[in-house]
């Protein structure tokens, strides 16, 4: 996978309005790379029945509560 | 007053001050006397309630001498982390963009602490906005009591602090990938994540709203038991919310017999996992087992994805909260916070989908082995505290990036990831001295099981009974 540039994070931040020092872009270059990389993997992987919803699945209606 | 006192659990001291044994405001006094000797280097708190604390303590006991106690934690000293809003006391964040900010209403976990007779003492250090990675924190560099050298954890730092170093009688964190167990684990005290949708989240400052956990840090089961049962069950605010379907501390002392219990294999004997702590791990099954459980190996196999699934997901969650902040006061935010929020808002959508599958693959997977065994064990993180230096080091390759962020968070973002709670308690120390910590994770709503197990092996060992060495 090709590795972004400072230059060019410094242009995807631009981008959404976030403004990046020397510093900021080169380190963020690293994170993005890392995570692109890793993130990568998952198109290995049969996700075509994983429903993609943030909170599991609604449970049975409680019995008993003890909350306030 | 004496050290035992002060180290004693909240469920003690709250009969002890039932009792007449001791004043709300003696104890009071005598965590204040504590926080001005060691956190002047710990760096727990961000802000010290004193005077109001002293105030309510004396007002506490009076209302006892009359025979009205409020509620189970009647007089006792507690703190939480400052993330939870406080009415008319600055809640920062941890961070110079909240630094002047006093909210008008407390978060509804502090009001059910207070309305349960707890004494509030004072508002906890965190990594800024809860997100760890924090490089320099503005209301000091949080220390591990166990070696001032080391990291706390977190980013509940302070509550692992408090709680470790008797600085409170318990406290409260917040756990979105491990914030709770983390500092929990390397501070050497009992961390709860409850399960998602049992705690209100209201006035709690959000990291990312599907896994956000406001959970207890305290120095036994029982305490981490007694304060879920005051914060847990509906608000009325936050809509996921449902009620318990049972007392957490119903079934805590029936012990470890009769239940299953499943080793993560890809936690444990992953190459990351120090040799100490591995050993230290295997020897807590082996304790569950001959207290009467059956303890198998589980295979869950996308565990090793679930850091950076995590981070794809809860980081582009809090980068779309903080990007209007973020792009009008960017130098305001600690280098580290910037630099991973910015990241995550350059994350492409089509990568945060295949991360949202990604969740629900690793979700369904330790739920259903949770559908075989009672409750999952596995080590709290790979490694005991590292020095604090290691953190602040400059990231210079993909590669550094990859192994900073991702690998150790595999060990607790599974729980996040599937809603589940988990929590992490002392299972022995390195030789060093260092705390190691056992997590287990059990089925969603089913603390009872989860507490039980956990109350089962903290009384068939004596890690509890160590004390950090602290220095004035």
């Amino acid at each position: 996978m090709p590795e972004l540039s400072p230059a060019e994070v410094g242009a995807l931040a631009a981008a959404v309005g976030l403004r990046l020092d020397d510093p900021d872009r080169a380190e963020i270059a690293h994170r993005l790379n890392a995570f692109l990389e890793v993130l990568a993997a998952l198109a290995s992987l049969d996700l075509s029945d994983a429903e993609p919803s943030p909170v599991p699945a609604p449970t049975p209606a409680p019995t008993e509560s003890i909350g306030q | 007053m004496t050290d035992d006192l002060v180290y004693r659990s909240a469920a003690d001291l709250a009969g002890l001050i039932r009792a007449g044994r001791v004043s709300s405001a003696e104890l009071v006094q005598a965590y204040l006397g504590r926080i001005d000797r060691f956190d002047r280097v710990l760096h727990a708190y961000i802000t010290v309630c004193g005077e109001r604390a002293l105030a309510e303590a004396k007002a506490a006991d009076r209302a006892l001498a009359q025979g009205r106690a409020a509620g189970p934690l009647h007089g006792v000293p507690f703190a939480v982390k400052d993330q939870f809003d406080t009415a008319g006391i600055r809640t920062t964040s941890g961070s110079r963009v909240h630094a002047d900010r006093v909210p008008e209403q407390d978060a509804t976990v502090v009001a059910r602490l207070r309305a349960a007779g707890g004494i509030l003492l004072g508002k906890l250090n965190l990594t800024e906005f809860a997100l760890g990675g924090t490089l320099t924190y503005p209301f000091g560099q949080p220390c591990n009591p166990w070696d001032r050298t080391r990291e706390t954890g977190g980013s509940s730092s302070g509550s692992g602090i408090a709680a470790a170093a008797a600085l409170a009688a318990a406290t409260l964190g917040e756990d979105t990938g491990g914030s709770v167990r983390s500092p929990a684990s390397w501070c050497g005290v009992v961390g709860l994540r409850p399960t998602w949708g049992l705690v209100p989240r209201s006035g709690c400052v959000p990291v990312a709203w599907s896994m956000d956990a406001p959970g207890p840090l305290t120095r036994s089961v029982e305490d981490a038991a007694l304060l879920l049962s005051i914060i847990s069950g509906p608000d009325g605010r936050d809509p996921w919310v449902t009620p318990a379907r049972q007392d957490p501390r119903a079934d805590l002392d029936r012990g470890a017999g009769g239940l299953s219990i499943g080793v993560v294999t890809q936690l444990v004997d992953s190459p990351d996992t120090d040799v100490e702590v591995r050993a230290a791990v295997r020897t807590a099954g082996e304790r569950l087992r001959a207290l009467g459980s059956r303890v198998e190996d589980v295979s869950l196999p996308l565990v090793p994805l679930a850091g950076a699934v995590f981070m794809a997901l809860a980081d582009s969650e809090a980068a779309a909260w903080h990007h209007p902040t973020l792009a009008t006061r960017g130098s305001d935010y600690d280098a580290g916070t910037r630099r991973r929020l910015v990241t995550a808002a350059l994350l492409p959508v089509t990568l945060g989908q295949q991360a949202a599958r990604a969740r629900a693959a690793i979700r369904a997977d330790l739920l259903r082995a949770l559908e075989r065994v009672d409750v999952l064990l596995a080590p709290t993180g790979p490694t005991p505290a590292p020095p604090i230096a290691s953190a602040q080091a400059p990231i210079a390759s993909r590669a550094e990036a990859a192994r900073r962020f991702f690998n150790r968070r595999s060990y607790t973002t599974p729980a996040s990831l599937a809603g589940a709670p988990a929590l992490s308690l002392p299972c022995g120390f390195t030789a060093g001295g260092l705390p190691i910590g056992l997590q287990l994770i059990g089925r969603r709503f089913d603390e009872a099981t989860l507490l039980r197990v956990a109350r089962a092996y903290e009384r068939a060992t004596d890690w509890r009974t160590r004390r950090p060495p602290l220095q004035d």
